[in-house]
């Protein structure tokens, strides 16, 4: 039997996908009513396919509210979220806090694995506890991507294992979990576990400020860079899954919180990060081009603006809000008045009170001097421009994304701002 | 109140800030010389406890570049400092520039570093950071503003530019450019760095603000757009390049923020005007 501790978005998805793989699975998490919600068949996140893969393997799930429903597990994996402070730094209490429960209940040679994302040095800190109860603890390296999490979780294209002493063979119940993914399983120390997920991550971040860099570059030369990452992606060098969609920015929480982690990494041992501090600055940069554009063709030109958004969330197929640039740009446009709309993402009570929040789309629209499309929705993708045009009264689409149709908006009489797309030469 | 009240800038500010109906007391160097040796004794005796203090007094590059102005400037630091020490007020807000930062730097925001090249620059960070000591002990609100390249009918400096420009093209005269004038900057209209210290003051706004229009230009589209305000009828003239080109762009996302709503002066109209102006003067 597999455990899962900490129903977070990573733990729900995580526990499921065990499900499919024939797996029993018991899911733990201290909040009653989360569980409660869970038995019942109600999910607490929105992600893409996983109402589906719950009902399918249902008979193989079980929630629980006591840390005791994890006794016969062979295998737990540590899923809790990890809070951050404004600076981004995580708070690991919760993760100490939950190892410990974990290791207090289960059976001697119980293998405790910790999902949760933790700063390197931190799994080696718990060992000590663990395997006083007698448990194995390992560090494993989560790979959600919100949006697409159910198919990760199900087909991942590697297991990163973090071990006390890597030359030594796995537990075999976990061997035996993991196997059933048919994937590769990458067993390394813990540190180099916990610095590998990190790195990943910085991966990214410098493959999305690098393209935001250059998309800008595209504007202002009248280039168009969707022309020139297909270039790219036939680079093997650079790669087909490379982030090379012109993007506002860093966006979510998790390449945010590892940027901070290599800071504080490298000040601790002398290491120049000096770079990080770029990305972090082109990042936030990027992240106000909507703002900059809205401010130059609409707020600096007409009196009483009125502002059409769609999107809140920052990326599509997920609710969060965190660091979401669409979020960023309601609070900079504090006093301008915004009707704005979202499929899944809502605003807490009384946060941005010049936020007019509308149940459709084509609602937001109504007497708008422009449209910010900040999240690239699929829905949005599907409007009617033609109805768009009637229900604004300004012309500018700013489409960051660009989720409409350049030649359809054209025809609507619109005018769009697109990232990575300059003016097109005039000979 | 309103230190330096005969300059360019400041005087744009008096004039605003009275349209608006505030009570302004402008005190040009006249009345009260910064550099005395008891100008800050005299300015606390000024200052009333809701008064807001806005400091543009400075002894400008065209006064001097040498050491000896640079320390005038830091006396002028040094006494207002002592002055806001001993008589704390509601709100200060300095008029510094952005030469604070590095003549190299082509793409400037507030965080950019601040590592002048010139003594006036050094001069303008110095005297922040005097004022930022000196008001932390009575935690009075600090406005340091840095405005780019300035321009209007009333500058005195006759700098390259805008203002240079204009007033060539009201005389009749040729245009010069340095080089071809490629070089790009962000000019920024007197008038709205004036309503942007009203906004500061109504907004009690701390912190450090750019002021630019985040729209730079060329040196020869501003020639060109003095030259269409009088007609089309003066020579531009360039020059052969002696320096290389450098741009200055400026990211002004934090003013936006600040302030959504506030509308530059289009170049060509700020132009125009400033010929129109300096047309009805002569």
């Amino acid at each position: 039997m597999i455990g899962f501790g900490g129903l977070s978005h990573l733990g729900l998805v995580s526990a499921v996908a065990a499900a499919s793989k024939g797996f029993e699975v018991v899911g733990y998490d201290e909040q009653p009513a989360l569980v409660a919600e869970l038995s019942a068949g109600r999910l607490p996140v929105h992600e893409p396919g996983l109402p589906d893969l719950v009902s399918e393997h249902a008979a193989r799930l079980r929630f629980a509210a006591d840390p005791s429903a994890l006794a016969g597990c062979d295998v737990v994996f540590v899923a809790i979220d990890v809070p951050t402070d404004a600076a981004d730094r995580s708070d690991l209490t919760p993760v100490s806090r939950l190892v410990g429960q974990v290791a207090a209940v289960v059976a001697p040679g119980t293998s405790i694995v910790v999902l949760s994302q933790v700063h390197p040095g931190f799994t080696r800190s718990l060992r000590p506890g663990a395997e006083a109860r007698g448990a194995r603890l390992y560090y494993q390296v989560e790979t959600l991507i919100f949006g697409r999490a159910v198919h990760q979780a199900v087909n991942p294209e590697r297991f990163m294992v973090g071990c006390a002493d890597p030359a030594d063979t796995l537990a075999p119940a976990l061997a035996a979990f993991l196997g059933a993914f048919g994937c590769p399983v990458l067993p390394m120390r813990y540190e180099s576990a916990e610095l590998c997920k990190i790195s990943i991550n910085m991966f990214l971040v410098s493959q999305v400020v690098t393209t935001n860099m250059l998309a800008e570059i595209c504007e202002g030369i009248g280039a168009e860079w969707r022309e020139i990452a297909p270039a790219l992606r036939l680079d093997r060098r650079i790669g087909p899954h490379a982030y090379l969609g012109a993007g506002l920015g860093v966006g979510g929480g998790n390449l945010q919180r590892d940027m901070a982690t290599i800071r504080m990494l490298a000040a601790a041992h002398g290491a120049d990060a000096a770079l990080v501090d770029t990305w972090a600055s082109l990042s936030q940069y990027r992240r106000d081009w909507a703002l900059r554009t809205v401010y130059r063709e609409v707020l600096a030109r007409v009196q009483a603006p009125v502002l059409a958004v769609w999107g809140l969330s920052y990326k599509e197929d997920t609710q969060s809000t965190r660091n979401s640039p669409s979020v960023h740009l309601l609070t900079a446009l504090s006093g301008i008045d915004v009707r704005a709309y979202d499929p899944a993402a809502v605003l807490p009570d009384g946060a941005l009170p010049h936020v007019h929040r509308v149940q459709s789309a084509l609602d937001a629209c109504r007497g708008g001097d422009a449209l910010l499309i900040m999240t690239p929705w699929r829905e949005f993708g599907e409007a009617s421009l033609a109805a768009v045009a009637n229900a604004l009264r300004g012309r500018s689409v700013i489409d960051p994304f660009g989720v409409l149709d350049p030649a359809a908006v054209h025809a609507a009489g619109l005018t769009h701002y697109r990232l990575g797309t300059g003016p097109a030469p005039s000979c | 109140m309103v230190l330096g009240a005969r300059g360019f800038v400041a005087a744009a500010v008096i004039a605003r800030l009275s349209r608006s109906g505030v009570s302004v007391l402008g005190l040009p160097a006249a009345d009260l010389d910064l550099t005395a040796p008891d100008a800050g004794a005299q300015l606390a005796a000024l200052l009333l406890p809701d008064d807001v203090l806005v400091f543009v007094s400075a002894l400008t590059p065209d006064r001097g570049r040498d050491i000896a102005t640079l320390m005038k400037n830091l006396q002028m630091g040094q006494q207002v400092s002592a002055a806001l020490a001993a008589r704390p007020c509601a709100h200060v807000v300095y008029l510094g520039t952005d030469a604070v930062y590095p003549d190299a730097a082509t793409l400037v925001r507030e965080s950019t570093c601040a590592e002048p090249g010139s003594f006036h620059g050094t001069m303008h960070v110095v005297r922040e950071r005097m004022l930022i000591e000196a008001l932390r002990v009575t935690a009075t609100p600090l406005t340091r503003l840095r405005p780019s390249l300035l321009y209007g009918a009333a500058d005195t400096h006759n700098g390259y530019g805008p203002n240079r420009f204009a007033r060539a093209a009201v005389a009749g005269t040729p245009i010069a450019l340095f080089g071809g004038g490629e070089e790009q900057r962000d000019h920024v209209a007197v008038g709205d760095v004036a309503a942007i210290v009203e906004r500061v003051i109504a907004h009690r706004s701390t912190g450090v603000l750019n002021i630019a229009t985040g729209r730079s230009m060329s040196f020869r589209a501003l020639a060109d757009l003095a030259r269409d305000a009088v007609g089309g009828t003066v020579e531009i003239t360039p020059s052969p390049r002696a320096n290389p080109v450098t741009h200055r762009h400026f990211d002004i996302t934090n003013l936006i923020s600040a302030f959504p709503d506030f509308r530059f002066t289009d170049p060509r109209e700020g132009v125009t005007a400033m010929v129109r102006e300096l047309a009805t003067a002569r």
